[in-house]
């Protein structure tokens, strides 16, 4: 199976931290299926260019929260993710990009009320596209 | 605990112009190990006193554990692929066919199918003496020749000179399929950065017969980093490992640091902003290195 891992080599974050955090989204948001069989770390390796020590980790690492599971003799495969684990991530990865966002207001000095305001405007934009022409 | 492949202790050779060692170094087993050098920093000379083509004058060796003060035992040489930098001319006289029934007779291990479909693979043309083939061809049988007894080690002196790209490539894909069961070891020594990239776990450096260290190479991609940041060029001062630094223009300085990890770690924590961050080539972190820029938290193998 191949892993859609896209690896960013100048940025600061450590290789096998940028694997594992682009893994365990994959693998939570659902678009690696439960039960799937992961490439051999070798194998994944190779395809990114990184050693087996950095691979080895991750899978380790994520195996001990729970998203992977190895069978000796057959391979690495994912398991099983609960609903809340399921919920608590939807819920994080929204709530990291809305910090971003109002950093970025905070960073151009905008008000709290100013950025409300935005923030509305383009929730019922996003949410309601039809309305769009008749508005102004 | 981790197993190793190879043990040098102290390891030490005369060569006609310089003296190799003392060599200390450990090459864990299941891993592909990059080893770099120039010309003549005794890379060949490394490899051929694993195989006791050349017996060191000082130092032990153990192979998978053991050390043997006299020759290898044979059950264990066989256990051991090597292509050399240059062709046996014992073989000079042979096809790639009949020179694998030889190889066959000494090596119970030996595999024929496998042999058959890397010589396919690699396009090696058959009934022909080895000493007719081109250099590229030549190498091909070689390594087909090398993998096809599944040795639990194999040294590769400079293995793709000579070869074109697409049969680089396939020499690359091949290596990594031998070293899926986890049990091999690679020692692979090479002028190309771009295979250690490709290939290696870890990389060994030597310059003019010392060794510079063994050292993870993705921990040194991790941490080998130019640094643009908005300040003076007193902030260096705080940073670890910086061995580069110079002020861009006003406000901004530029700093080339070993250990990014943790340089990152304390700039966040000051509140101070990396304005852009670049991973060095591995060529760039290769020639640092060997002018004495160590990495940081590496196997050192100076050994005193």
């Amino acid at each position: 199976m191949w892993i859609p891992i896209q690896l960013n080599e100048n940025s600061a974050e450590p290789l096998y931290h940028q694997i594992e955090s682009q893994l365990r989204s994959l693998i939570i948001s659902g678009q690696i299926k439960e039960g799937t069989l992961l490439p051999s770390i070798r194998e994944f390796a190779g395809g990114l260019n990184c050693s087996v020590i950095t691979v080895r980790r991750v899978y380790q690492d994520l195996e001990s929260e729970g998203l992977l599971r190895t069978k000796q003799g057959t391979g690495t495969f994912v398991a099983k993710v609960g609903d809340t684990e399921r919920e608590t991530f939807r819920r994080e990865a929204v709530e990291e990009a809305l910090r971003s966002a109002v950093d970025v207001g905070m960073s151009v000095k905008y008000e709290e009320e100013e950025l409300k305001r935005l923030f509305l405007a383009i929730l019922h934009k996003k949410y309601h596209p039809e309305e769009k022409e008749g508005e102004s | 605990m981790e197993q190793t492949a190879i043990e040098m202790k102290g390891v030490e050779k005369k060569m006609r112009q310089k003296l190799i060692g003392p060599i200390n170094l450990k090459l864990p087993k299941g891993y592909v190990i990059g080893l770099i050098g120039e010309n003549g920093s005794g890379k060949s000379t490394l490899i051929h006193m694993i195989l006791k083509i050349v017996f060191p004058d000082r130092g032990d060796i153990a192979w998978f554990g053991e050390s043997y003060p006299h020759e290898i035992p044979q059950q264990v040489r066989r256990q051991i692929g090597f292509v050399s930098e240059k062709s046996s001319v014992e073989e000079d006289n042979l096809t790639a066919e009949e020179a694998a029934e030889f190889r066959a007779e000494w090596y119970p291990e030996w595999d024929q199918t496998y042999f058959e479909e890397l010589l396919g693979k690699f396009k090696v043309p058959r009934n022909i003496k080895l000493k007719k083939m081109s250099k590229g061809e030549r190498r091909k049988y070689e390594i087909s020749a090398a993998l096809a007894h599944r040795p639990k080690l194999l040294l590769l002196d400079e293995p793709s000179s000579g070869l074109d790209p697409f049969a680089w490539k396939l020499m690359i894909d091949e290596l990594r399929e031998y070293m899926e069961s986890g049990e091999a070891t690679i020692l692979l020594s090479t002028h190309i950065v771009e295979e250690v990239k490709r290939l290696a776990d870890y990389v060994v450096l030597l310059h003019h017969g010392k060794l510079h260290g063994m050292a993870e190479k993705d921990g040194l991609m991790d941490n080998w980093k130019e640094l643009w940041i908005s300040g003076g060029m007193d902030l260096a001062e705080d940073l670890p490992g910086i061995i580069q630094v110079q002020q861009e223009f006003h406000g901004v300085v530029r700093m080339i640091t070993t250990e990014c990890l943790q340089a990152e770690r304390i700039l966040h924590d000051s509140g101070i902003s990396v304005l852009k961050t670049r991973t060095l080539e591995l060529d760039e972190i290769l020639s640092l290195w060997l002018k004495g820029h160590l990495p940081a938290g590496m196997q050192s193998g100076k050994g005193d």
